[in-house]
């Protein structure tokens, strides 16, 4: 029976596809992502709203409007991505369901991969959902396409930083409440700086701050496009920081998945 | 022939505290070994080490001939049912087992047909497309032995399958433990700490305590050699209790008969001094010899579970 059904695939596919594959179908199939969709476009709608309506009122200009929105929702859509990777291994140590994934021959490096699309689909999904919203508020203005541009290029980086930082977490974290717990503070610590008063972000070392964070970096480059009409290639300095950071924590992730997934505690009698 | 599984000096220590302990065993192919201790004793760990999930702190090992060092190989030619085991609740029987066919390599088409055959196999062809989550434990356990049995694996390990099933479930996973020897000649390690399950299916046994191996060979032997009879319990009809006590008192190597507690017709015969199982022979020859029919009989300390309390106490 079994060597009857056992016709390998003749273009056998990598680990990571179906890995990915089958977390796609849980995320958007099992309804958590679908979830997570619309609870985001709740918030964008809210978003854009209140700046249509302060544009409408001369609060904000059309440009700012669309910057604003933007920046929400490559803030909202990365940290989507955060959350989904943050579950990826600790909540399979949790249901007990990593043993016997461990114990395929995917290797552990197509285990995090395929997580890590995962995560990211929601990223996409995010901005996918934020597209509309974006046209609406720039019409007329010339701004749609570069809006797009801007938050692909800005949210991707972002959200393989955050998605790969939480994947990180989700290896060592025993249970989903300490992973999920530590990659809030991080992302809120990550965060601060875009609250810090407009005098503190002045000078060499505001600036230092604002170039370091890839979050800052990444909504400041963004910014100067959609706001100051600058060219990509203008303040394309700030974009080393998102790009180092996407870099640097995506090859962690790789590293590290590959290396130290492990049961955890309690894989011992 | 070269052994389904050999172990050699093989030790595991989390820190300072020592859960696998110089354990040298091996297993024959085609062979259902049952692997038993009291909760604690290392089988889950000697498990997981031999499925490479562990690595081991000492010695070596080999399963279905391929060194520990090839640890990605070995993974493709075993199954496993690890202790515990979860399900994703949102899938269904059937796209379970499709995903782990096809992380060993199946195409689409292939994983399908094979994840139906393995569900008729383990009984559960009718709930394919319910959700995992509306199965029943036994249910459960079932699926995960199907999963177990994807890779077609040379050597299945089952870890405490009966865990916290009723008797109906239990029989049904130990029938499903008997097929796997007797239709795909895969080799069977049972880990558990019921000593009917061993008793039941098991050619031999391994008793593992605190991470030592307490005890190796076949039920009767380990039976045998743990503790020797030294009474037997048998039981007659109400009417023949006085022919019965008479007769077996006047046999040799009976020190005396007393009434057994609980059943009518229940006598407790005491050996004169330690016996072996051949000890009561004389006294069943004389009962029979007398016309009295011997409705129930067991040599008291010749079964595997007394011989699991003295190995396992004694260390």
């Amino acid at each position: 029976m079994a060597a009857s059904a056992r016709t390998m695939s003749k273009r056998h596919r990598r680990g990571w596809a179906i890995v990915g594959e089958q977390e796609l179908r849980d995320l958007w199939l099992g309804g958590r992502g679908l979830l997570l969709a619309l609870a985001f476009s709740v918030l964008v709608s809210v978003i854009a709203y209140l700046t249509a309506t302060n544009q409408a009122l001369n609060f904000l200009e059309q440009r700012e409007s669309v910057n604003l929105t933007l920046q929400v929702a490559i803030a909202m859509g990365s940290l989507l991505a955060l959350l989904a990777a943050a579950d990826a291994v600790s909540g399979e140590r949790e249901r007990s369901t990593l043993e016997s994934l461990l114990l395929t021959p995917v290797s552990r490096l197509d285990l995090t991969g395929g997580k890590l699309v995962a995560a990211l689909s929601l990223w996409l999904a995010a901005f996918v959902i934020t597209i509309p919203y974006v046209w609406f508020l720039g019409r007329g203005i010339d701004l749609v396409a570069d809006a797009v541009i801007t938050g692909v290029v800005v949210g991707t980086l972002l959200a393989v930083f955050l998605a790969s930082l939480g994947i990180v977490i989700s290896i060592f974290a025993n249970s989903n409440r300490v992973s999920l717990s530590v990659s809030l503070f991080l992302l809120l610590a990550i965060f601060a700086p875009t609250q810090l008063p407009s005098s503190a972000q002045k000078g060499w070392a505001g600036e230092l701050l604002l170039r370091v964070n890839p979050l800052t970096a990444g909504e400041h480059y963004a910014g100067k496009i959609l706001v100051n009409g600058h060219s990509w290639s203008e303040d394309i300095s700030w974009l080393i920081s998102p790009i180092v950071a996407a870099a640097v924590f995506s090859a962690i992730a790789a590293i590290v998945g590959a290396r130290c997934i492990r049961l955890g505690r309690g894989a011992t009698e | 022939m070269t052994p389904a599984v050999e172990a050699d000096g093989l030790g595991k220590q989390y820190g300072s505290r020592v859960a696998l302990d110089s354990l040298t065993f091996s297993v024959a192919a085609g062979e259902v070994l049952g692997v038993l201790g009291p909760n604690g004793a290392g089988k889950t760990t000697a498990i997981r080490v031999l499925t490479t999930i562990l690595p081991a702190s000492r010695g070596r090992f080999s399963v279905a001939g391929v060194p520990h060092t090839r640890a990605a190989d070995i993974r493709r030619l075993v199954g496993v049912l690890p202790e515990s085991a979860g399900y994703p609740a949102r899938q269904t029987g059937e796209e379970y087992l499709r995903y782990f066919a096809r992380l060993f390599g199946y195409s689409r088409a292939s994983a399908r047909v094979l994840a139906e055959a393995l569900l008729a196999q383990v009984g559960l062809s009718e709930r394919r497309t319910s959700l995992i989550a509306g199965y029943s434990r036994g249910m459960r356990q079932r699926l995960g032995i199907a999963r177990a049995l994807v890779n077609d694996p040379q050597v299945v390990f089952l870890d405490e399958p009966t865990l916290g099933l009723d008797p109906a479930g239990q029989r049904q996973v130990l029938a499903l433990v008997r097929r796997i020897t007797a239709e795909r000649g895969a080799t069977v390690l049972l880990s558990t700490h019921l000593l009917a399950e061993v008793e039941q299916v098991c050619s031999r046994v391994l008793i593992l305590n605190r991470g030592r191996l307490a005890a190796e060979g076949t039920v009767s032997e380990i039976s045998r050699r743990a503790a020797a009879p030294r009474s037997a319990r048998l039981r007659v009809s109400a009417e023949n209790v006085d022919r019965a006590r008479a007769t077996l008192g006047g046999s040799a190597g009976i020190e005396h008969v007393e009434p057994g507690d609980g059943q009518v017709g229940s006598l407790i015969v005491m050996l004169d001094g330690p016996g072996s199982p051949t000890s009561m022979n004389d006294g069943l020859r004389a009962l029979a010899d007398a016309d009295v029919p011997v409705l129930s009989f067991e040599l008291e300390g010749a079964r595997l579970s007394d011989a699991f309390l003295a190995m396992t106490e004694e260390a």
